[in-house]
């Protein structure tokens, strides 16, 4: 058994192995490399560990360090107060008007975070939006952790809440009702039933948020320097953009941030393998909710108040921005303009084709990711082969990497003089960096999913005669297909958007969404940079969304 | 069989490496405005058909990239944002040397033997005219209570014009000034553009020391916003263009240069609302002999960058 189990998990190891060392290794190993040797770049090996002392024994590290956790642990914690209950009730209960909450509470996943900051300051900010409507301001509020924490809460529970929402419905009511009959309580069969069964969801949902938030540069940058309050990815960019460049300093912090990512994983491994999750048998679940009853209207109102903060606020903010002839006419009819827009469909500035860029390096960057993706995250839960942890671990490196980091790595690695040919100063070192920085959403979803499929349906196509990839092709991937394929949905939106790395990467003469948008801000032109953002914010919530209804219709993904 | 094709793939692999080559296209690195490197480089293929490859990022990116690429540069031309970074790469050898027949109307203190000046910015203050403060006249201005807690100063450790500003007046009264500004509630506020825009909205009334060029253009789009060049002096931070020394096209970065000084090149240079480098190109703006400028010593400036930012970070708290 156990040979004939490796004869058909071999290629995909193999496909896995290849592709996380191209995507994954060679500029992990390279930012390695240059924090142990600090004239890396200049093609020397001269004078190894000299930067490790003076970086390792800053003063202001530790604080950084701290900080980090700290932002950290208050993202997930935010995100999982508002997400949990929320994901729990769309999963056991019949919610009115579910498919609109649920794409409600997709948008914030597809505004950039730094765009959501700069539309929450412009509205919070003294003589900001909420002032002219309502007469008064929150900047004291929004300048501080707890502003931070709420930015970036609003930004990342998407994430727990799909994960709750479809975990929970796949372990399902059939469980708890068990325990029902056995004479739980409802609460008691929630607690102990229902919510441990959903733990690989929930636990990877979280620590993809803790992840997201250490890495997140946008929102620190723009609210945490007003508090004094320094994360290392400040850190790391401030050591990149301050002349003289600190490279080696900067790829030391990243490593130690990558370590933070790593112990993060561990903790979830480790919560995990106590116990197995399989709900998915042969037994097909019953789909059947129960209807909310008296708790109706106060899980509307949760609903709308939660939709509202995420995504209408940031939204509106964006759109009047956008729509305003100057920013310091204000909310006004008279200060109203199509103009902005006029000039992203009249090709300005070159927004036509970054859109199309971005577009295409999305689509390019889900494929990519979503293969090898699959293929880790099967290897990684249902094969025994050798070297599958280290497997895991590659994938979960980039979770750490900072953009900037991955895009530093990346130049060191493939500009060297001597590679006969290199992707270098292409479109594809942008792909490269993309398939880098969003590798480990696919994966995690993908494992999430694997988790819960008992081995005994592919031990039962295979005693059928079906032969390994067979197997895998018939039984497991449609099994897991709903959550790859919303997994490369959102790796499709990430990519389109994503900023850091894009900016010192970027081909010559190549621009991207992001870093249009950032140079509309950098020069003043905030109200063209935020109707680029809005555009781009409406495709990336509309495409995955027909795409989505067309798989639905074709019976690819079920509802 | 097997090792012709492979020596066919190679061969075709590095015709298409030198197709690239053969062009002899010019890669042109800039921390200036988007539009303005565009006009330049569209102007500069009409004329000698050259094309010309940008990547426009702030200073500190551009810099990034070049640190990261020093084992296989591919930079022909870089323009920076302070002429730091033109004193810094002659000191470790990185520039040609190059005199543009064209920078003989170019002020000598705006030039050296490997560097030239693109163009040039002042410092203001940028104010929001309906702000319902006065129009302030000086630096000292701003810490009047009229300005309480109104005030943005952009980072000197993120914008290399501030930390000039910051560093020729902290040197008058030994950061009298700033602790002034900061017990008025005046607050370090990122970089150019993110101290500018709170001002834009109204959260703010003024920025103490901003980068004209990108308020004037606001101006000119019609936002609520002035700036004054105060009559005590400011400084100035010219843009320098250098050709670096592992350029393979030296003679059509230089033809770049050539074209950057021109009439053509600094009349789109004072269209983007810089001073032209050159004084005897027209401007609708203030120009250098407009301001006064503050006299300081830019070496040893620079040489106490540290201190002096780190005095600025105990000035304002806590970072």
């Amino acid at each position: 058994m156990r040979t004939n189990d490796s004869s058909g998990a071999a290629p995909a190891a193999w496909l896995a192995i290849a592709g996380l060392t191209v995507i994954v290794g060679v500029p992990f190993i390279a930012v390695v490399l240059q924090g142990i040797f600090p004239n890396l770049g200049q093609g020397s090996f001269a004078g190894p560990f000299s930067s490790l002392v003076a970086t390792l024994f800053d003063s202001a590290l530790v604080g950084m360090a701290g900080n980090t956790i700290l932002l950290g642990s208050c993202v997930v914690l935010a995100s999982a107060l508002v997400a949990v209950p929320l994901g729990v009730f769309r999963a056991l209960y019949r919610i009115p008007l579910a498919p609109l909450w649920d794409v409600l509470l997709l948008v914030p996943f597809m505004i950039p975070p730094y765009i959501a900051t700069l539309g929450w300051i412009m509205t919070l900010q003294p003589r900001g939006y909420l002032q002219q409507i309502a007469g008064f301001n929150l900047a004291p509020f929004l300048f501080s952790l707890f502003g931070m924490t709420m930015v970036m809460a609003f930004n990342t529970f998407p994430v727990v809440y799909f994960a709750v929402s479809r975990t929970v419905e796949a372990v399902g009511a059939r469980y708890a009702d068990v325990g029902r009959v056995f004479g739980a309580s409802p609460a008691r069969a929630f607690w102990r039933i229902t919510l441990p069964l959903s733990a690989p969801g929930l636990v990877a949902s979280l620590m993809l948020v803790f992840a997201a938030a250490i890495e997140e540069y946008g929102t620190p940058a723009a609210l945490g320097r007003r508090a004094g309050f320094q994360v290392l990815v400040t850190g790391i960019d401030l050591r990149i953009s301050d002349w003289p460049i600190d490279l080696p300093g900067a790829a030391i912090l990243s490593i130690l941030l990558v370590v933070m990512s790593l112990l993060t994983f561990l903790l979830q491994r480790w919560i995990l393998a106590r116990r197995s999750y399989q709900t998915v048998g042969g037994k097909p679940a019953a789909k059947d909710k129960r209807p909310l009853g008296a708790m109706k209207v106060p899980v509307m109102i949760a609903f709308a108040v939660v939709a509202f903060l995420a995504t209408g606020v940031p939204l509106l903010s964006i759109l009047f921005t956008a729509l305003s002839r100057t920013i310091s006419g204000g909310l006004g009819l008279d200060n109203i303009s199509a103009e902005n827009f006029l000039s992203v469909f009249n090709n300005s500035a070159g927004a036509l084709g970054a859109l199309l860029n971005s577009f295409s390096l999305g689509i390019g960057t889900a494929l990519i990711t979503g293969l090898i993706g699959v293929l880790a995250a099967y290897t990684v839960v249902k094969t025994k082969i050798r070297g599958r942890v280290a497997i895991d671990t590659m994938t979960i490196l980039p979770n750490a990497l900072p953009g900037i980091v991955v895009a530093v790595g990346l130049i060191l690695a493939w500009n060297m003089p001597w590679l006969p040919a290199t992707p270098y100063n292409t479109a594809f070192i942008l792909l490269l960096a993309y398939c880098c920085i969003l590798l480990p959403q696919p994966v995690r979803y993908t494992t999430a999913a694997f988790q819960q499929i008992g081995d005994s349906l592919e031990a039962a196509a295979r005693v059928f005669g079906a032969s390994g990839v067979t197997a895998f092709r018939r039984i497991l991937l449609p099994l897991v297909f709903p959550s790859l394929a919303s997994a490369m949905l959102l790796v499709f939106a990430l990519a389109s958007r994503e900023l850091v790395a894009s900016v010192v990467v970027a081909p010559v003469g190549m621009q991207t969404i992001a870093t249009f948008i950032w140079r509309q801000f950098e020069q003043g032109s905030i109200g063209l940079g935020m109707a680029m953002a809005f555009i781009a914010i409406l495709i990336t919530t509309l495409l995955p969304l027909l795409l989505l209804t067309l798989l639905r219709r074709s019976g690819l993904v079920a509802e | 069989m097997f090792k012709s094709l492979k020596s066919i793939t190679f061969g075709a692999l590095a015709v298409t490496l030198m197709a690239g080559v053969a062009h002899a296209d010019i890669t042109v690195y800039t921390a200036g405005p988007q539009g303005l490197i565009d006009k330049l480089s569209a102007g500069f293929t009409k004329e000698t058909g050259v094309k010309v490859n940008v990547f426009q990022a702030t200073t500190g990116k551009v810099m990034a990239r070049i640190e990261a690429e020093a084992s296989n540069p591919v930079v022909d031309v870089l323009i920076s944002a302070s002429w730091d970074t033109a004193t810094d790469f002659a000191k470790r050898g990185w520039l040609v040397s190059y005199t543009s027949p064209n920078a003989a109307q170019v002020p000598d203190f705006l030039k050296t033997d490997t560097a030239v000046a693109q163009g040039i910015s002042a410092l203001g203050i940028a104010w929001n005219t309906k702000s319902g403060t006065p129009k302030p006249a000086e630096w000292t201005d701003l810490t009047k209570p009229e300005y309480k807690d109104l005030v943005n100063i952009p980072d000197p450790a993120q914008s290399g014009s501030s930390f000039e500003l910051t560093a020729a007046l902290a040197g008058q009264d030994d950061f009298k000034l700033f602790k002034d500004l900061k017990d008025n509630g005046a607050i370090i506020a990122g970089a150019n553009a993110e101290a500018l825009n709170p001002v834009l909205q109204g959260a703010k009334a003024a920025v103490f020391g901003a980068v004209d060029y990108i308020t004037l253009n606001a101006k000119e789009k019609g936002e609520a916003i002035d700036v004054i060049f105060p009559e005590s002096g400011t400084v100035i931070a010219p843009r320098p263009a250098m050709i670096l020394n592992w350029s393979k096209n030296q003679d059509e970065a230089k033809k770049f240069i050539d074209y950057m000084l021109s009439d053509e090149g600094q009349k789109l240079v004072a269209d983007q609302m810089l001073m032209p480098a050159r004084t005897d190109i027209p401007a609708n703006r203030p120009l250098i002999s407009d301001l006064k400028l503050l006299k300081y010593d830019t070496a040893a400036v620079y040489g106490k960058r540290k201190e002096t930012l780190k005095q600025v970070t105990d000035t304002f708290g806590g970072k």
